[in-house]
């Protein structure tokens, strides 16, 4: 598949970690940190970001063409207190869960059902319009981890982040759970500057989140 | 914030958005203390102070005022959401800091089984066909879904308790008075503040160390001090606030208490062996219904309120300790799908239902878990006055001698002199406890992982 067909790292993360009823797999301040990281994985892998031990530093201000990721260089640039990189994986997972759907939705690959629980509580889902992009963003990883082909850093991204979420349960691999989670871990170790860097930080706040006082 | 409260210089990052006032941080620690909490534990202290169990709350109010003085200096010198283990590690020395927080698990991981424990007593007063046994079993399943599912105590929810908590107490008080000046029990007298005729000073100090259990949860304002708008001084000041309160609540209500007392020869003589004192009391004063009002607000809010503040503060040490490689790290996994420290939060569900059955056939199950509760503690704080003056002193060369030497040392005192009198059960398994601590100590040592106080915030370089 050609890079130009590919949707961006977090889009493919977003539909990976939900079912095909559109719902979300796992709780969604956690997935939104896994997005967050995405995004700004998005903007390394493609040369605007540098990502070197919990710094990060803009290089290139061209688009990439992404309307989130390159709404983010503008932000980075401007505030110059702070070049943190675990600062800009909560500020952007603040918003990323709608932003990521709404995007998706816009592009079609995401269509709105709403319908009543037990015929009072309305409830709204995201479900895909057509399977082919989520067979697409789970085959990547499915053949990373099967080496069927070598993964490059972008996929090597989605595998991390697909473990450090423990939404490995979407790939339908008949493994089991540890031991494709290690695996996925080891894939991303392969590049350890900035994607293993970046999943690091990801695992790091989801455990944070998990043992704050007050949410 | 000052400068030195940036938490960078540490090594570590600023990860927590500030956006909790002061009220906030009181309401966290009055609700972590529970204002009703002397309900549950009165007839011990009515019977260990001989009558004085206002004298008690007043010495331990005093007593933990300073040990909040200590933990403001800490606070102050390393604004770190971690507990006295983190301060006592980098006050003093790493180890230290291990065995600290060795000597408070003691206090935060059998917290929730005592918890358990009280509320299940209050509820088989209520409900007497229940066995408390397995009141415990009930609670701990009630508590373990609500912590599995990511629900968590809210700043709105917590504000909505203490208001009915103080709604019940200001009911007991009204009531109680009302009984008093009807004539009932034995009228306004200060015996319960001072009695000379069975006065002396190991008496109330054995009774501190009981009535001590009320306080504690005051220092989990310090684990906000990332989220506080005001840094370290405002915490410092929350917690000052937050003994006074809970301090003046609970001297009132032991007073008023204690001069309804049915039988206070009996309760002096054989002690509260079914834990029910207080709603005796309550039902001497204004009837049964007034005795169910109090055993159900007891049950509800440490059963249910307070557990759930217990549950994440256990889990945030177990988390810190664990990440740090001081603890199995199994303790240190969350649950990334609901959001919780699931490991820890069902190894305290385990715990404390083996305890809370346990103790729940022993007669002097609270007394015994509330002592070894407040052993881990006191210790833990003796510690913690000890890092100001080897922080500031010793290492510092500090010339403010009043905060910084004679403040702790006072504390300090006072603090050894309620562990002295202490009961000897408590004062042994407290040891026991400590030894076991330097055992595994030695072990980390051993195995090559020595300890570090990296605390909570770890950054990536400990993986």
């Amino acid at each position: 598949m050609s890079a130009m067909n590919r949707l961006p790292l977090y889009q493919d993360l977003y539909l990976i970690a939900h079912d095909q009823a559109g719902k979300p797999l796992i709780n969604q301040p956690s997935l939104s940190l896994g997005l967050a990281g995405a995004v700004l994985l998005d903007l390394a892998l493609t040369g605007r970001l540098d990502i070197t031990h919990g710094r990060l530093a803009v290089y290139d201000r061209n688009p990439i063409g992404d309307m989130v990721a390159d709404s983010l260089v503008p932000l980075i640039l401007r505030d110059r207190t702070n070049r943190d990189t675990r600062f800009w994986i909560r500020k952007v997972a603040e918003d990323i869960y709608d932003r990521t759907c709404g995007g998706l939705v816009a592009a079609g690959v995401l269509t709105r059902v709403t319908r009543r629980r037990m015929g009072v509580m309305s409830q709204t889902r995201y479900p895909p319009t057509d399977v082919a992009p989520l067979v697409r963003a789970r085959s990547g990883v499915r053949n990373a981890v099967e080496a069927v082909e070598q993964p490059d850093a972008r996929c090597a991204a989605l595998c991390g982040l697909v473990g450090v979420l423990r939404v490995e349960a979407a790939l339908h691999l008949a493994q089991p759970s540890g031991q494709l989670v290690g695996r996925l871990r080891s894939i991303a170790r392969e590049y350890p500057r900035p994607v293993n860097e970046v999943i690091g930080m990801v695992e790091t706040l989801i455990s944070e989140a998990a043992v704050a006082l007050y949410r | 914030m000052q400068p030195q409260e940036n938490v960078e210089q540490f090594g570590y990052r600023q990860e927590l958005r500030r956006g909790i006032g002061l009220s906030d941080l009181v309401f966290y620690g009055l609700i972590f203390m529970v204002p009703i909490a002397p309900f549950a534990i009165f007839g011990q202290v009515y019977k260990e102070s001989h009558g004085m169990p206002a004298l008690a709350y007043v010495i331990g109010m005093v007593a933990l005022l300073f040990t909040a003085a200590s933990y403001a200096q800490m606070v102050k010198a390393f604004p770190l959401s971690g507990s006295v283990y983190n301060y006592a590690g980098r006050g003093i020395a790493a180890p230290v800091g291990f065995m600290t927080g060795w000597a408070i698990l003691l206090d935060y991981v059998l917290v929730p089984g005592l918890l358990y424990l009280v509320a299940s007593i209050a509820m088989n007063a209520t409900v007497p066909q229940v066995p408390v046994w397995a009141w415990v079993i009930i609670f701990v399943a009630i508590n373990t879904v609500i912590n599995l599912r990511g629900i968590r105590m809210t700043i709105s929810l917590t504000k909505a308790l203490i208001t009915a908590e103080l709604v019940v107490l200001g009911l007991f008080l009204s009531v109680g008075v009302w009984a008093l000046l009807q004539g009932k029990g034995r009228g306004f007298n200060l015996t319960p503040l001072f009695n000379p005729d069975t006065f002396s000073w190991p008496v109330v100090f054995g009774a501190v160390s009981i009535a001590v259990l009320s306080f504690l949860g005051f220092d989990g304002i310090s684990m906000l001090v990332e989220e506080a708008k005001g840094g370290s001084a405002q915490v410092g000041k929350a917690m000052r606030l937050a003994l006074i309160l809970a301090g003046v609540l609970f001297i009132v209500q032991v007073w008023v208490a204690s001069l309804l007392v049915p039988d206070p020869a009996g309760l002096l003589a054989h002690g509260d062996k079914n834990g029910t004192a207080f709603y005796d009391t309550a039902a001497a004063a204004g009837g049964s219904w007034l005795a169910h009002i109090m055993s159900t607000a007891t049950a509800i809010s440490w059963g249910l309120a307070d557990t759930l503040v217990a549950q994440v503060a256990v889990s945030r040490l177990l988390y810190a300790m664990a990440r740090d490689r001081q603890l199995p790290s199994f303790l240190a996994r969350v649950s990334v799908k609901h959001s919780v420290p699931a490991n820890a939060t069902l190894f305290i569900a385990a715990l404390s239902t083996v305890l809370g059955v346990w103790m729940s056939s022993r007669k002097d199950g609270v007394t015994l878990l509330s002592s070894l509760i407040n052993m881990g503690a006191l210790i833990a704080f003796i510690v913690l006055h000890v890092s100001v003056i080897v922080h500031y002193v010793i290492r510092g060369r500090s010339t403010d001698l009043l905060a910084h030497l004679i403040t702790p040392l006072v504390g300090m005192a006072i603090l050894v002199f309620v562990v002295i009198n202490a009961n000897i059960l408590a004062q042994v398994l407290g040891l026991i406890w400590l030894g076991v601590g330097v055992l595994v100590l030695a072990g980390l040592y051993i195995a090559g992982r020595r300890p570090s106080s990296a605390g909570l915030a770890v950054l990536e370089e400990s993986r």
